[in-house]
């Protein structure tokens, strides 16, 4: 029966824009190769319509189902499957499975795959236009299925279109319902993680890279501060990674695997409350941070993770238990003031003081002599700083630098962006013989007022040092602040504002008008939006359900949790259900109909039911025979009764009869009480 | 797609159909709402579950939460289907009309009468026997559509059409609902003709006996009274008699034959009574449509040579009702309905 099966013409249509909807968010991720498959398969699919080619043979599906095989081999061989490559395996088999659509079924599993495209759009992106975006794609998919089952050439009330949108409307409500008491479960299998380019900070630093961050702004990371107002700005500093290893060129973090650290850190957890003293008013925040495909995290010095799955580094790094290859919701506690490592661990000190052997010979030397000059490590720290109040440029380009770095970016080229600086300054601090390193991450944020939060940018991205002082633990010296104090103090749009390569990869960025008022105002509107999107809807999980779970059922939290599911899904999905499923409308009975029956029930009341089947004027008979005292009044009524039902009258004859019933009635009522009650059954005939 | 189903039924579709027996008193009509709809996924449906399924593990194992939203969307988007699926028969009215009978080994076409109330609207309707072919009806503009519904016929006699599936899918295709309605419907089933040589047949004696009489009912001579048949002309009932209230009666006008033609049980000496009457009402059509005047006679039955549409259909029902097996047992073997 399927092989007669046609695909009708507007279901086609409808079944190709929902491939094309799905198959678009994809777009950019997938390989060239796959977009001119996905193009020749949708023109094949197109001509077979039109009769203009035939569906694949079985030598050519069989083709292609090994070309599948082997595309897939070939991207498996390195052993990380990513979620790009199951992405384009799945846009392959997808696309195929179209040309191949025959049967209806074959519809149906098309639009299933939509469905799973769907999901893993939503694995790259969970903005709030995404999630509209497939809000629109599930409509064309409804619209597919109903244009599926219509029938052709019948009349049609609603089109594919409109019944497709009240389905989708509808269903919203008991989505919501579940979304909300529907508990969260803990990953099953551990997924193949995220094989795509990092983004934000790396876990190296050379010259150069920072400043490639500034040209980008794109957003690393918004914060909402749950008490009380944001810091000044220019105490803003996002910690992110510390990088201890210095091998000339690039700095980087001993030991560079992330693995090895968290496995290291396990002793020094145990020591954590040594090694630190918090003194000053708490301040909690949230941030929600966007994909990195890294797993360190970002917060303010010294900061104590509120949510689980984040895990504290050697160096008070935050970092998260898998890759962030989604957005990712976390809260934080950091302190006022705070004060780490005032005992310096040797292992630690070691590290903070290594340099390569040899090169900079002119910085060792200014170094040496700087140090003799002052009493202690903080005075030796300022007169480096001072170094750079001399001649020195902040800028996006600066000219490249010879073999010995540190001593050709002080003595010479004396330009250069914070990274320049940070590791010029922490070189300069571990040659005194201090204990210093590089600390990478965001400076500054920008205050949206709309939803009260920081927008941090890429271009945000910063680099500076911690110096370790005795008596003191780490403190944090930004040589940055001292070439360029509105950096810190304003930002990095103010103090780059007449740079031409900053933000230059975002040309079409909104971040770039906002000099201009309405456009400005729009950008905030926007990221606000989102933002708020992101903290009420993306980052529910567990912890805000059971928060409110808690907060109504109190500590039962699970079973009330459970039976608040059970209740209110049953409670939506009935309410929808009684919507949806109108009552069929019965004959409404006519007043004629409703006042006779009334009549009959107060003679039954006195035990003369009327018989089934019995027609009126039986039952008037039955009746006066027995009780001729009744004759008058219920002739009116059957009189009335019978004109009424039997008789096609003008309405204002049919008016006057029905008054007559209704006072014949009433009367009726106040008489045949004076009828004695019969109580054996009634006779027969 | 006219296979008779000759598989056992499974357990399920026995109760099934014993529950929407209870649920549906067999009358002339039948109204579908809560009480005697049916809905279960489709293969379609299953997919999609297996869909949401898969969405809501990858949900779970990437944390994401709005790929969490996208599972329990598809699983609103299901309950809502069915909702509508349902919808889409409930308060669909259904009325048995009048059947024109058919020979035996034909498909009988009920005739029911699908009408709607006001506000509501079934589209994709698919009314059918189980086992034999569908049909399919839509009403959307139009109040009511009349639609001829098949099944073979297997017995000679008074068919009683078996439970009728009325079945849609409507509107996402992941739901069917179908509910089984018992309509009272009937159909005359003439015997199958089977061909004999007729001239063979009529001349090889018992066509013309010794015993037939020398008139037959014609428009030459008054001949005398009888009572009105269905199907006499009005031209010939004697109206005075009728004013003087002695009931209808026919004037009979009598033509004097040389030949009368008589269809006789014992024409077929021999055969089984079933190849007796199929062969006689090969000969019966035969005639009729030659414009003859024939006459039938069956032990216990005998109908006087006459021409004529109405003739002709007194002669086949007289066939098709000819000592037909008890009404119960011409139930169980039409269609192989009842268990």
């Amino acid at each position: 029966m399927d092989i007669a099966y046609q695909i009708p013409r507007q279901s086609l249509i409808w079944v190709l824009l929902s491939v094309v909807m799905a198959l678009a968010p994809h777009g950019p991720r997938l390989p060239v190769w796959i977009g001119v498959v996905v193009a020749a398969c949708l023109a094949w699919r197109v001509l077979i319509f039109y009769g203009k080619l035939d569906y694949p043979g079985k030598a050519l599906r069989v083709v292609l189902v090994v070309f599948i095989i082997l595309s897939s081999a070939t991207q498996i061989r390195s052993l990380d499957i990513g979620l790009d490559v199951a992405a384009s395996l799945l846009a392959l088999g997808f696309i195929f499975k179209l040309v191949e659509m025959q049967s209806k079924r074959d519809i149906y599993v098309v639009l299933c795959l939509c469905f799973v495209m769907a999901l893993v759009s939503l694995l790259y992106s969970q903005s709030m236009v995404t999630a509209m975006y497939l809000t629109l794609m599930v409509i064309v998919i409804m619209g597919s299925m109903v244009s599926l089952n219509r029938t052709a050439g019948s009349g049609r009330r609603t089109t594919s279109l409109g019944l497709a949108v009240r389905i989708t409307a509808q269903s919203l409500p008991l989505m919501i319902v579940l979304f909300l008491v529907f508990p969260r479960i803990d990953p099953l299998w551990a997924v193949p993680t995220q094989s795509s380019a990092t983004t934000g900070v790396s876990e190296e630093m050379s010259p150069g890279d920072i400043s490639r961050l500034a040209q980008s702004a794109d957003l690393a990371f918004r914060v909402g501060f749950n008490s009380g107002p944001p810091p000044l700005h220019e105490n803003l500093y996002w910690r992110g990674l510390v990088l201890d290893y210095f091998d000339g060129i690039t700095w980087r973090r001993q030991g560079s695997s992330v693995l090895s650290t968290a496995v290291a850190n396990a002793p020094v957890q145990l020591d954590y409350r040594e090694r630190t003293s918090v003194s000053g008013s708490a301040l909690d925040y949230n941030v929600i941070m966007e994909p990195t495909q890294q797993r360190w995290l970002y917060g303010l010095h010294l900061a104590t993770p509120l949510t689980a799955g984040i895990v504290q580094g050697r160096n008070f790094e935050l970092i998260n238990r898998s890759v962030i290859n989604q957005r990712l919701s976390y809260n934080l506690r950091s302190f006022r003031n705070n004060q780490t490592d005032l005992l310096l661990l040797d292992s630690i000190r070691r590290r903070s003081l290594r340099l390569p052997e040899g090169g900079n010979p002119r910085s060792r030397e200014l170094a040496m002599d700087l140090r003799s000059d002052v009493e202690t490590d903080r005075d030796y720290a300022y007169a480096v700083l001072a170094l750079f109040q001399q001649q020195f440029r902040y800028t996006l380009s600066p000219p490249l630098l010879g073999e010995q770095r540190v001593d050709d970016f002080l003595f010479n080229t004396r330009a250069g962006f914070c990274e320049h600086y940070a590791s010029a300054f922490t070189y300069m601090m571990r040659a005194g013989g201090v204990p210093a390193r590089v600390v990478v991450g965001y400076q500054g944020g920008e205050y949206n007022r709309f939803e009260d939060y920081l927008m941090v940018y890429q271009y945000n991205a910063h680099a500076w040092t911690e110096v370790w002082l005795a008596g003191e633990g780490w403190v944090r010296f930004d040589p940055t602040a001292i070439v360029s104090p509105e950096r810190i103090s304003q930002g990095v749009e103010a103090a780059l504002r007449n740079d031409p390569n900053f933000m230059n990869e975002s040309r079409f960025s909104l971040a770039r008008f906002r000099g201009s008022g309405v456009l400005n105002t729009l950008r905030l509107r926007l990221d606000a939006m989102e933002y708020a999107w992101n903290r009420r809807i993306v980052s529910y999980g567990e912890e805000r359900q059971l928060e409110i779970f808690e907060r109504w059922f109190g500590q039962a939290a699970r079973s009330g949790m459970l039976l608040m599911l059970g209740v209110s899904t049953l409670l939506a999905a009935t309410l929808i259900g009684f919507a949806i499923i109108r009552k069929v409308p019965g004959k409404k009975m006519a007043e004629s109909d409703r006042l006779y029956r009334e009549c009959c029930q107060y003679l039954a009341r006195r035990g003369y039911p009327r018989e089934n089947g019995e027609g009126p004027m039986n039952y008037f008979h039955r009746i006066t025979a027995l009780h001729p005292e009744l004759t008058p009044l219920l002739a009116e009524v059957t009189q009335n009764y019978i004109l009424l039902s039997y008789q096609a009258t003008p309405d204002a004859v049919e008016k006057s009869h029905l008054q007559a019933l209704k006072r014949a009635v009433k009367e009726l009522r106040s008489r045949v009480s004076a009828v004695p009650v019969r109580n054996s059954v009634p006779l027969p005939g | 797609m006219t296979m008779e189903t000759t598989t056992p039924r499974p357990w399920i579709t026995r109760r099934i159909e014993a529950w929407s027996a209870r649920r549906n008193p067999a009358g002339a009509q039948a109204e579908l709402n809560r009480r005697n709809i049916l809905i279960l996924p489709t293969a379609h449906g299953i997919l999609f579950i297996l869909a949401t399924l898969v969405v809501f593990i990858a949900a779970i194992n990437y944390g994401n939460s709005l790929a969490f939203g996208l599972a329990f969307f598809m699983v609103s988007l299901f309950i809502i289907c069915m909702f509508h699926g349902f919808n889409n028969l409930h308060g669909l009215r259904l009325k048995a009309l009048p059947t024109r009978p058919v020979f035996r080994g034909e498909d009988a076409a009920f005739q029911v009468l699908l009408s709607r109330h006001a506000r509501r609207s079934h589209e994709g309707i698919e009314l059918f026997f189980r086992g034999f072919t569908v049909s399919k009806a839509s009403l959307v503009d139009h109040e009511e559509e009349q639609v001829s519904v098949f099944i073979r016929s297997t017995k000679r006699g008074e068919f009683k059409a078996p439970s009728l599936t009325v079945r849609g899918q409507f509107p996402s295709g992941l739901f069917t609902a179908w509910s089984i309605v018992r309509l009272e419907m009937r159909c005359l089933v003439y015997p199958e003709p089977v061909p004999v040589a007729l001239h063979h047949v009529l001349n090889s004696g018992g066509g013309i006996t010794e015993e037939s009489p020398l008139v037959r009912e014609g428009s030459e001579d008054f001949h005398g009274f009888r009572s009105f048949n269905p199907g006499d002309s009005l031209k010939q009932v004697a109206w005075k008699n009728v004013a003087r209230g002695q009931g209808m009666l026919v004037k009979q006008f009598v033509d004097y034959l040389d030949q009368r033609l008589w269809l006789d049980w014992d024409m077929f000496y021999g055969f089984p009574d079933e190849d007796r009457l199929s062969r006689l009402c090969y000969c019966v059509l035969k005639l009729s449509s030659a414009n003859t005047t024939y006459g039938l006679k069956l032990p216990g039955l005998e109908i006087a040579p006459e021409t004529g549409k109405g003739h002709r259909l007194q002669v086949l029902q007289a066939l098709a009702r000819y000592r037909v097996p008890s009404a119960r047992e011409a139930d169980a073997g039409a269609g192989e309905q009842q268990p």
